[in-house]
């Protein structure tokens, strides 16, 4: 495999946790659920993945665990924000939170180990990875050749989470909860249900991000996990103005950034060697504050995002 | 045959009773009024017969059948419809996904949009409501948008249609549109519930009407059995002036002048396009005309919220340089603003809060940065008393109140400002005919005390009783200029169309 189409499998691999994120966002969001608890789940998810890992000897009940505890922290922020309208922000950072203590912890306990867990069986491994010999030679093409199975559900979701918002009634009526619940609710739409089901849906997308980053191309959990990825997320979220092939498109511009830094360390000259590593992990916030202020065309949220859905009388 | 009979319902909020034992009873295919002032229990009425609050006590029968209605899913299936007060549309959606949306033609999980834009067009075309399918709810007009929520409520078949002061939005042209409308609906065997507290309108449109007063219902009239006179004294429950007395003030020396004045609005359109004219102390000039012909720029330049093009802006004769909200008050311009929740009050603040804001840093309400509660609520005790605010607690929030009280709490706060400019926009906007007379009581007051007062209104009655002078706008021009000796509202309803244009007086 030549450098061009290593660089650009190497992209997806970058780009599969921060577009699970997204997604999760943008399923979210779209309902007028603002969950930036997606870092937390992410978290949760990385370490009960391996957790599943370890104990079925493989990556699939990793993923089953990982999951489950994704939809169960989905269940919280539900409760906390749609079923007691409470503040989406302040359930979201205490989810945050929490997940760094508990899993800090349950890492020393489960694994008797600070810092990492040992190795587990993951779907980076030649066996799990979806091989397509015959485009392997191609440029570009090529890059496709040897992806993992989550990086491949990851682009699968983007079309299925794209199909879903624009193409089916439970899509328009989450878009038409997220703009205006109280319309909606007049015309007999089930408010409740809605934003709870897609809240569920993000946090479980979440889910599969944080998977992809300890069980994708590494086989173990590392403390500092998710690493802001799931915020990088929400930068990519906002960068594709809400939309899931917008979300796409950004995380590849972010993982893109990381490709470039990686190579650049090994072969700038002159002055690209100049600039500064820490330029490059600042990128997706640079490019997420030109989107909010209007420099690719403005991204608007939808009309309700964040805000509390109380019925009336 | 009764199409829908209400037995008794009584809807108790926490702090009010807001439906006392409320009997009604509606014919198939008239169109029945409910008038009453603001809070009467109008609304909370609508939202019961609508599913969207359970009475506390009574019964509901619907074309015969005692039913039990628990959400809205409820009364659309029994065939009721509302539009709302406040649309209940999502602007970035389109005409057909807006009315679709709850009951969506389908081929499986997909959304069927294009059998929905034919079945649109289709329904459109049956009630002759023309609406384009495809555009984008927020690109139309409003009275394209109520027509959207109109269609909408068709479309589930509606039988009975409540309509939530549908006019309140709505330019004179609107209005008329919708009259015709429904009158068409009622040829068509639909039954219309006609909410208002515009008699005016009541009068024009209905069969019937009622009139509640505090959650009670004080009595159900034929239109042709009463008048104006007799249906707002059954609603305040006391004579009311509704004409508003002549005052002849000797009109003093100019106080605000503006020449030339032009500006754009917030998307960079230029709707105000060279205006000139004087106000003296002691004279209320009205600037008549249709909504979104300049006035909003006039007012935004005038209090400096906008930048003007060009023109200049002389207060107590100094030009205003730079115009902000601050300079303009310290040069003596009290404010009433034509939206009250947002410009006029900070609703979740208390209204001893709101009736000092602006003097909040002057001396005595506060010193050296440090607020002074003694003084302050001794004010606001004072005002409170003063301008009849109910309720008398000065620790209520301004969002708990009544549109009318609310209004009083600005009026309380504008008069004790010191000024001798008064810049009224639209000050009676939504208010109850109470609230009304108190508003233009006040106005005259201020007249009396010889300061200069631009009012600026969109009912001609008000500009016709209160106005010593009345400038006419039309897309961003004064094109006529008159005394109300001198004109009618027919006069004045052609200028504001554009039709007629009239000399300025000479000064």
């Amino acid at each position: 495999m030549n450098l061009l189409n290593l660089s650009i499998a190497q992209m997806f691999d970058f780009a599969a946790p921060i577009l699970f994120a997204a997604l999760g966002g943008v399923v979210s969001e779209n309902a007028g659920v603002v969950n930036i608890a997606l870092e937390g789940i992410m978290r949760f998810a990385a370490f009960f993945g391996v957790w599943g890992a370890f104990i079925g000897k493989n990556p699939w009940m990793g993923l089953l665990w990982g999951l489950l505890i994704g939809a169960a922290v989905g269940v919280l922020h539900g409760y906390i924000s749609v079923t007691w309208a409470g503040d989406q922000i302040v359930s979201g950072v205490a989810i945050n939170v929490v997940a760094m203590g508990i899993i800090t912890y349950l890492l020393e306990f489960v694994f008797k180990t600070t810092g990492y867990s040992p190795p587990v069986p993951y779907f980076g491994a030649a066996h799990y990875r979806v091989h397509i010999a015959f485009i392997s030679k191609i440029p570009v093409l090529g890059a496709f050749s040897n992806l993992t199975l989550l990086v491949w559900f990851s682009l699968i979701a983007v079309g299925l989470i794209h199909f879903m918002l624009y193409h089916t009634v439970l899509g328009l009526r989450i878009r038409a909860v997220g703009e205006n619940p109280h319309a909606a609710e007049t015309l007999g739409v089930n408010v409740m249900k809605i934003k709870w089901f897609a809240t569920i849906l993000g946090s479980v997308l979440a889910a599969f991000g944080g998977i992809s980053l300890s069980l994708g191309t590494l086989s173990s959990f590392t403390n500092a996990m998710p690493m802001g990825k799931g915020f990088i997320g929400l930068a990519a979220m906002i960068f594709g103005k809400w939309t899931p092939i917008g979300a796409l498109l950004a995380s590849l511009v972010f993982a893109s950034a990381q490709i470039v830094q990686l190579l650049l360390q090994g072969m700038a000259s002159g002055i690209a060697k100049q600039i500064p590593l820490g330029f490059y992990l600042a990128l997706p916030y640079l490019l997420t504050i030109g989107a909010l202020i209007g420099v690719v065309g403005r991204a608007v949220p939808p009309a309700s995002d964040g805000i509390p859905y109380k019925k009336e009388g | 045959m009764k199409a829908l009979e209400l037995k008794g319902i009584t809807k108790q909020f926490p702090r009010v009773l807001a439906n006392d034992h409320i009997n009604l009873s509606i014919e198939k295919g008239e169109i029945f009024s409910i008038v009453g002032e603001n809070g009467a229990g109008k609304s909370t009425l609508m939202k019961i017969v609508y599913g969207l609050y359970t009475p506390t006590s009574g019964e509901i029968y619907v074309f015969g059948k005692k039913v039990n209605m628990k959400s809205p899913h409820d009364a659309i299936k029994l065939k009721i419809g509302m539009v709302h007060q406040e649309f209940m549309l999502i602007p970035r959606f389109t005409v057909t996904e807006n009315i679709v949306l709850g009951d969506e033609p389908r081929k499986g999980i997909v959304f069927d949009f294009k059998r929905a834009v034919k079945e649109i067009r289709e329904i459109s075309e049956k009630f002759g409501l023309k609406v384009d399918p495809l555009e984008k709810v927020a690109n139309l007009p409003v009275g394209i948008q109520q027509r959207v929520e109109i269609l909408k409520i068709l479309r589930r078949g509606a039988e009975i249609l409540i309509f939530d002061e549908p006019t309140a939005v709505l330019t004179p042209e609107e209005t008329e549109d919708l009259f015709k409308t429904l009158r068409a609906l009622k040829k068509d065997g639909k039954t219309i519930l006609f909410i208002s507290h515009k008699l005016k309108e009541v009068m024009e449109i209905s069969d019937r009407i009622a009139v509640l007063r505090r959650g009670k219902l004080q009595g159900v009239v034929k239109k042709e059995e009463t008048n104006e006179r007799e249906l707002a004294r059954m609603m305040v429950g006391r004579e009311v002036v509704l004409e508003i007395p002549r005052v002849k003030v000797e009109r003093g020396p100019v106080v605000l002048s503006v020449r030339d004045l032009a500006a754009k609005d917030h998307r960079g359109i230029l709707k105000l396009k060279g205006v000139s004219f004087d106000v003296h102390a002691g004279e209320i000039v009205a600037i008549a005309g249709v909504e979104g012909n300049g006035q909003m720029e006039l007012v935004n330049s005038l209090i400096g919220f906008t930048r003007p093009v060009k023109g200049k802006i002389i207060l107590n004769g100094e030009e205003m340089k730079l115009v902000t909200p601050y300079n303009v008050r310290r040069k003596g311009m009290a404010y009433i603003p034509e939206d009250r929740k947002r410009r006029g009050l900070v609703l979740p603040f208390k209204i001893r809060e709101n009736i000092i804001m602006g003097q909040h840093t002057l001396y005595p309400f506060s010193k050296g940065g440090i607020l002074n509660d003694k003084v302050i609520n001794q004010f606001a005790t004072k005002q409170v008393e003063e301008f009849d605010i109910r309720p008398r607690d000065i620790y209520i929030s301004a969002g708990n109140l009544s549109g009318g009280n609310q209004q009083k709490v600005i009026l309380a706060r504008e008069m004790a400002m010191k000024h001798n400019f008064l810049l009224a926009s639209q000050p009676t906007r939504g208010l109850d005919i109470g609230a009304m007379e108190f508003v233009y009581k006040h106005l005259i007051e201020e007249k009396k005390k010889g300061i200069a007062i631009l009012l600026i209104s969109l009912e001609l009655s008000e500009v016709l009783g209160l106005a010593d002078r009345i400038l006419v706008m039309y897309e961003g021009e004064i094109v006529g200029e008159t005394v109300p000796e001198k004109t009618n509202e027919e006069e004045l309803g052609m200028m504001m169309l554009g039709i007629k244009r009239n000399e300025r007086l000479v000064q």
